[in-house]
């Protein structure tokens, strides 16, 4: 990423939509970033860049994800 | 790794407008009119493994002329799972199940009528705790039969635990009282009905297809017998069926019939029963095959145990030594060896089409072995599972539950039910095998798995 200025948080989140399949265990570990849509039971990130205070419980959601849709990427 | 394909022509905006590429190379020595159909029917392994040995990662087969091409490859099968439902229809392939279903149920009906169909709500995460309690329960009720020590065939004693979790967890617990060691015999009649002569003619006059219509019969039977006692006695909690059964149309008559409701009940049961079934036997054998794993195994469950937890806790953890042997399991017996879509629209891939009209497949037997994915692909090795290895993550390659939005959606109901069995059973029972470790093998002669009788263990109480 090419930003001059520095970002808060370096968490980044990726979901790959054709792997999701609305089981919802990420808005379990961590309500504040996920939810599941209930028109289209797919995974929203309602936080782009999340707090770096939310790694441990996103790093939870990616890890038992049961589709493992989820990723987090570093800057 | 989970990029989309990329696909070698630039000027490509939409799959629809797209230049047809070459056809995909056609398997040797089909028969007339009926391809590679009896081939099939007697080793399907076999045949899937010639498609890539002798074309590659895409090759076509002819089942009685449904042509269907086989992707193998991680590369190829991601682009299979990625296919759109537009594009790739799963309903459509598999016509082996619509007598088994019956009229109007799942893969019979339009994916219109599938979208405002029953939803089951009881895979929900919520109700994972409540599950894993009554599968540990139905296990004790299964072991209360062993008494001291004997014998049991795997394949019998597993099919019936697992009509009875099934039920229980995905219908109902009143559904499930009602349900006799009877209810596993007349489904694994049904589940045996699945011969891919069906390719020809799914209502063929043959006797494989007749012991399925009079299976799926008596199922109806037996539940018309189930419901009739559930109305005289309307105190009891409703559950599913009596929902079900209860609703009316605008004009009064009933919204569902008997038979209808028959078929949802099997397609909620079918896709977790001969599945789990066969992989909780495959599991314990291949313990049994290398002691020093099944060894870990218990060793693990006396230790997490230990302290008196209870096993509706415990299931829904991780249990890493056990989890590792039921994917290992997994991946060398996958329960369904062929997943297929119908092409919709023409399929790309690289520089071949497959054409709308034909169907296209991935055999997880075939890819969870590929030695590029599977170091030792043909050893047993539940180690491959650990933290730095985790060889599941290869989400298009190990893929017994499939991968993708058709991904198994009961795969973690699945893992839980195992883990609650195993928990149960091996800290109560040790176990040897009574026939040569390699006469264990599947029975392929059929679309649905099974493993092949007899399949002979012994028992024995652990000391307390």
């Amino acid at each position: 990423m090419s930003r001059a200025l520095p970002q808060a948080s370096a968490v980044k989140i990726r979901a790959d939509m054709d792997l999701c399949q609305g089981h919802a265990v990420c808005k379990e570990e961590s309500p504040s970033v996920f939810d599941v849509d209930s028109a289209s039971n797919k995974v929203v990130v309602k936080v782009a860049r999340p707090d770096e205070s939310l790694r441990a419980e996103i790093q939870r959601a990616v890890k038992f994800c049961p589709t493992r849709a989820l990723r987090l990427e570093e800057d | 790794m989970s990029a989309v394909p990329e696909t070698p022509e630039v000027s490509t905006p939409s799959p629809a407008t797209r230049a047809r590429g070459m056809a995909p190379p056609v398997l040797s020595r089909g028969w007339p009119l009926l391809g590679h159909l009896q081939e099939l029917r007697r080793r399907p392994i076999e045949l899937f493994a010639r498609v890539r040995r002798e074309c590659g990662e895409i090759g076509e087969m002819n089942f009685a002329g449904n042509r269907v091409v086989l992707l193998s490859g991680e590369e190829a099968q991601e682009a299979f799972f990625r296919g759109s439902d537009e594009q790739l229809d799963q309903a459509a392939a598999y016509p082996f199940m619509s007598p088994i279903f019956g009229r109007g149920v799942l893969f019979d009906a339009t994916p219109e009528q599938r979208k405002q169909g029953l939803r089951n709500q009881s895979l929900r995460d919520s109700f994972m705790r409540g599950h894993a309690e009554v599968i540990a329960a139905e296990t004790r009720g299964m072991m209360q039969k062993l008494g001291e020590h004997g014998e049991i065939d795997l394949l019998d004693f597993f099919s019936e635990l697992t009509i009875y979790t099934s039920s229980a967890c995905l219908i109902g617990r009143g559904f499930r009282a009602e349900l006799s060691p009877e209810y596993f015999r007349v489904f694994y009649e049904l589940e045996k009905g699945t011969d891919a002569i069906a390719y020809v003619n799914p209502y063929l006059p043959l006797p494989a297809f007749r012991q399925r219509d009079r299976a799926r019969r008596k199922l109806v039977e037996l539940l018309t017998g189930v419901f009739a006692r559930r109305a005289r006695q309307p105190s009891e909690k409703r559950e599913l069926f009596d929902v079900l059964l209860s609703l009316k149309q605008p004009d009064g008559s009933p919204r569902f019939t008997i038979d209808k409701v028959t078929g949802m009940f099997i397609s909620m049961m079918f896709a977790g029963h001969h599945t789990t079934s066969g992989t909780a036997a495959w599991t314990l054998i291949e313990l049994l095959r290398h002691p020093e794993f099944g060894a870990r195994v218990v060793g693990e469950l006396d230790s997490l145990y230990a302290d008196g937890r209870d096993v509706s806790y415990q299931a829904l953890r991780e249990i890493p030594e056990l989890e590792g042997a039921i994917k290992e399991a997994l991946r060398l017996h996958p329960p369904l060896i062929l997943l297929m879509r119908k092409v919709m629209h023409d399929f790309h891939y690289k520089h071949w089409t497959v054409p709308a009209g034909k169907l296209v497949a991935v055999s997880p037997a075939i890819s969870n072995r590929l030695p590029e994915c599977f170091p030792e692909p043909d050893r047993y090795d539940p180690d491959r599972y650990r933290e730095g290895r985790e060889e599941d993550t290869k989400l298009f390659a190990w893929i017994p539950f499939g991968a993708g939005r058709h991904r198994c959606v009961g795969a973690a109901f699945a893992m839980m039910q195992l883990k609650a069995i195993f928990s149960t059973l091996l800290r109560e029972y040790t176990f040897e095998l009574s026939q040569p470790p390699e006469s264990y093998r599947n029975d392929h002669s059929k679309m649905v798995v099974q493993l092949a009788q007899p399949c002979r263990a012994r028992y024995r109480r652990r000391a307390p």
